[in-house]
């Protein structure tokens, strides 16, 4: 997952908006109690900003760390086994797919991976499809699935 | 009949197209998945070029009405080579009603040709080797994409299922069987570069 412009500003507008729901009622000398319920409300709001902005930030790193293994992994092709979905996220389904991985130099490997695609792409997801794949060469069981 | 009708039934009759009547192609790249189970009416299947091309109207509503001509093609080699690619005319919409704010990573822009760019958004997997995609896009197939097909031309290769489309409503039979020879030569392409790639 990675968080697009639209996440970007959403995540803008309800930090600030928290943040100022929760300060400004106080600096304005609202009533004690609107301005009480207004800085939970604010909280809530900063709070969910936050926890996004984190979970983001978190997809960044890991969005990164699939670029080295890109980059500086081996080559080799995934067979999917099986493949289905019990979940969605955002209207795409998150994929629970099981891989025999043939890379050269190491051993053949089943392997299971969770995948959030879209709904073009799950529904290709069948037995004896063929992907491209790229291997950390130091840990066989951190890979980057082509899909 | 409708212009468009009358359109793709002297596209059949001049290329000895057969009918299909109503065919639903399936949910196999963004747009038909955006469509529901892609079904196109009328739809005609016939040869052009090296491709086993089926041709026909696709219309869906979303918050609007969306209406493309399509060509549809099966380039199954590509899968092991090219899982995604996309070639976008720029600024063609396919949807106006939802947006969210994180998205699956699942493509990266392909920039290594102004030409190309100038006229198509291309995306591909962000995990595509850039020198199998140097190799497809040659210069003479980018020059070929930026110069022949109809100036509303797209195109989306997914897990083999190749389709090129048009927006304009009623391009005539000319311009659907340009839609359907530029469709099958972007097929061959793809195709060849698979084979010389030993797919």
């Amino acid at each position: 997952m990675q968080v697009n412009r639209l996440g970007i500003a959403l995540i803008a507008f309800f930090g600030l908006v928290g943040l100022a729901l929760a300060i400004a009622p106080f600096a304005l000398g609202v009533p004690a109690q609107v301005a009480w319920i207004l800085a939970m409300i604010g909280v809530i709001w900063f709070l969910v900003a936050a926890g996004l902005a984190l979970f983001a930030r978190r997809q960044q790193a890991k969005a990164a760390h699939q670029d080295w293994v890109f980059q500086n992994g081996i080559r080799g092709t995934a067979t999917v086994l099986d493949a289905g979905s019990h979940a969605t996220v955002n209207e795409m389904p998150v994929m629970k797919l099981k891989l025999r991985l043939d890379v050269p130099g190491v051993a053949g490997a089943e392997v299971s991976r969770r995948e959030v695609m879209s709904v073009f792409a799950a529904r290709r997801m069948e037995p004896g499809l063929q992907l491209p794949v790229y291997v950390n060469p130091g840990d066989h069981g951190d890979f980057v699935l082509v899909w | 009949m409708s212009g468009i009708e009358s359109a793709y039934a002297a596209l059949a009759a001049e290329r000895g197209l057969a009918p299909l009547g109503a065919a639903a192609l399936g949910p196999l790249t963004p747009l038909l998945v955006e469509s529901g189970d892609g079904g196109v009416s009328p739809a005609f299947r016939g040869r052009f070029g090296e491709a086993d091309v089926v041709v026909g109207e696709l219309a869906y509503t979303r918050n609007k009405t969306f209406r493309f001509n399509v060509a549809f093609a099966s380039v199954p080699a590509s899968t092991a080579f090219v899982p995604r690619l996309f070639c976008i005319r720029r600024g063609r919409r396919t949807r106006d009603d939802e947006f969210y704010g994180f998205e699956a990573r699942d493509s990266k822009l392909w920039t290594e040709s102004i030409a190309l760019n100038e006229r198509y958004v291309v995306s591909t997997s962000p995990f595509q080797d850039p020198i199998w995609m140097r190799q497809l896009f040659s210069p003479a197939f980018v020059d070929w994409l930026a110069t022949t097909p109809p100036a509303d031309f797209s195109f989306e290769l997914a897990y083999g299922a190749l389709l090129g489309s048009v927006e304009e409503d009623d391009p005539g039979a000319e311009g659907l069987a340009a839609l359907a020879e530029a469709t099958a030569a972007v097929a061959a392409r793809i195709d060849a570069e698979c084979a010389e790639s030993g797919g």
